[in-house]
C-alpha cells in the first residue's frame, strides 16, 4: 500500500480530488470525467503505440544506436533530427514523456529530448487552422520564433543537466 | 488529421513488431509484455493529467479567461498571459478561439503570443509527470526557460507586428 503511494502520488491526489468535487458539485465533475474520458478515447491509438514501442525500445534498440543518432555526440544534426520530430508530431508532448525516458535511459541526449519537446509547440499541421483563427502573418512568424526556441531550449537544458554526467 | 498521424504511429509499431516478430520470438514475447506494462502505467498517469486538465476547463470556460486576459497589456499583459498560459492545458487548438476574442477586441499581440507559447510549452498539470520520467532537475530548467522564453517571445512579436 505504502510502496503504491509512492509511485503514484499524483494519481491518488487526483482521485481525491475527483472525489470531492463529486460530492461538492458532482454536474462540474461529471463534466471533467467526461471530458478526461473523451481525450483519453481520442488519443487513444497513439498511446497505445507509444507504450508498446517503448517496450520494442527498450528490449531491442542497442544503446549504441541511440547514442550515435541523438546521443551527445550526434552534435547539431541529432538537435535537428529531434527539432523536426517534435514539429511533426501531434497530441499532447507529455503522452510521449514515457518514450522519451526509455531513450534517454537508452544514451538519448536530455538537449536533444528538450528540443524535440520545445518544437512540440509547432504545430505544422494546426497552421491552416490557426491561420484562420489568427491570421497567417501572425501564425508563421510565432512557430517560426517557436523553431528557434527550441533549439536554445536544448542548448539550456543540454548545458544544465549534462554537465556533471560525463 | 491527429487521427492519421496516430495510425501512421500506430502501424509503424506494428510494423516493427511484425519484424521483430520474425527475427526472434523470444524478443518479441519480451517486448509485447513490456510494452503491456508501459500501457497500463502510461494510462493510469496519463488519464489522471486528464482529469485535471477536464476539471479545469469545466471551470475556466473561454468567456471567462478571455474577458480576463484582455484588461492587460503590454509588458504586464506580456507576463500575466505567460503565467495564465501556464495553467491552461489541454488540446491548444481551444485556445485558438480565446485568442481571437482577444485580438478582435483590441487585446495585444504580445499578450496572445506569451498566453499561447506557454499553453503549450508549460504544463503545471503534467509537471509531475516530467519530473518522474525526466528528472526533477530536467523539469525545473526547461520549464523555467520556457516562462522566460514566453515573455521574450512576447516582446519580439509585440515589436514585428
Amino acid at each position: 500500500m505504502s510502496k503504491l503511494a509512492k509511485s503514484y502520488p499524483m494519481e491518488i491526489f487526483v482521485t481525491c480530488l475527483a472525489l470531492i468535487l463529486i460530492f461538492a458539485n458532482s454536474d462540474r465533475a461529471v463534466l471533467g470525467i467526461s471530458h478526461a474520458v473523451n481525450m483519453y478515447t481520442n488519443l487513444f491509438i497513439v498511446i497505445v503505440s507509444i507504450a508498446f514501442l517503448s517496450g520494442l525500445i527498450s528490449e531491442f534498440l542497442p544503446p549504441e544506436v541511440v547514442k550515435r543518432i541523438i546521443g551527445r555526440e550526434s552534435g547539431f544534426k541529432g538537435t535537428l533530427i529531434g527539432a523536426l520530430f517534435g514539429a511533426l508530431m501531434i497530441g499532447p508532448a507529455y503522452v510521449f514523456y514515457p518514450l522519451f525516458k526509455d531513450l534517454v535511459d537508452k544514451g538519448a541526449s536530455m538537449r536533444v529530448i528538450a528540443t524535440t519537446i520545445g518544437a512540440w509547440a509547432v504545430r505544422l499541421h494546426a497552421i491552416p487552422l490557426a491561420g484562420a483563427f489568427l491570421g497567417y502573418k501572425f501564425v508563421l512568424l510565432f512557430n517560426l520564433l517557436i523553431f528557434i526556441y527550441s533549439l536554445f531550449s536544448g542548448f539550456v537544458v543540454g548545458f544544465f543537466c549534462e554537465r556533471d554526467e560525463s | 488529421m491527429s487521427l492519421r498521424l496516430g495510425g501512421f504511429i500506430f502501424l509503424l509499431t506494428l510494423g516493427f513488431y511484425i519484424l521483430v516478430f520474425f527475427r526472434s520470438k523470444a524478443l518479441f514475447k519480451r517486448a509485447l509484455l513490456r510494452g503491456a506494462k508501459n500501457l497500463i502505467r502510461n494510462s493510469v498517469r496519463i488519464f489522471s493529467v486528464f482529469v485535471v486538465i477536464g476539471i479545469l476547463q469545466s471551470f475556466l470556460s473561454k468567456e471567462l479567461v478571455g474577458g480576463f486576459l484582455m484588461h492587460f497589456s503590454g509588458i504586464k499583459g506580456i507576463l500575466i498571459g505567460a503565467l495564465i498560459g501556464a495553467l491552461m492545458m489541454g488540446p491548444v487548438i481551444s485556445g485558438y478561439p480565446i485568442c481571437k476574442y482577444i485580438l478582435e477586441n483590441g487585446g495585444a499581440v504580445g499578450l496572445v503570443s506569451s498566453f499561447l507559447f506557454s499553453w503549450v510549452m508549460v504544463g503545471l498539470v503534467a509537471l509531475p509527470l516530467e519530473i518522474k520520467t525526466l528528472g526533477g532537475r530536467f523539469a525545473l530548467v526547461r520549464n523555467s526557460f520556457a516562462i522566460f522564453s514566453a515573455i521574450v517571445l512576447g516582446l519580439i512579436m509585440e515589436a514585428l507586428l
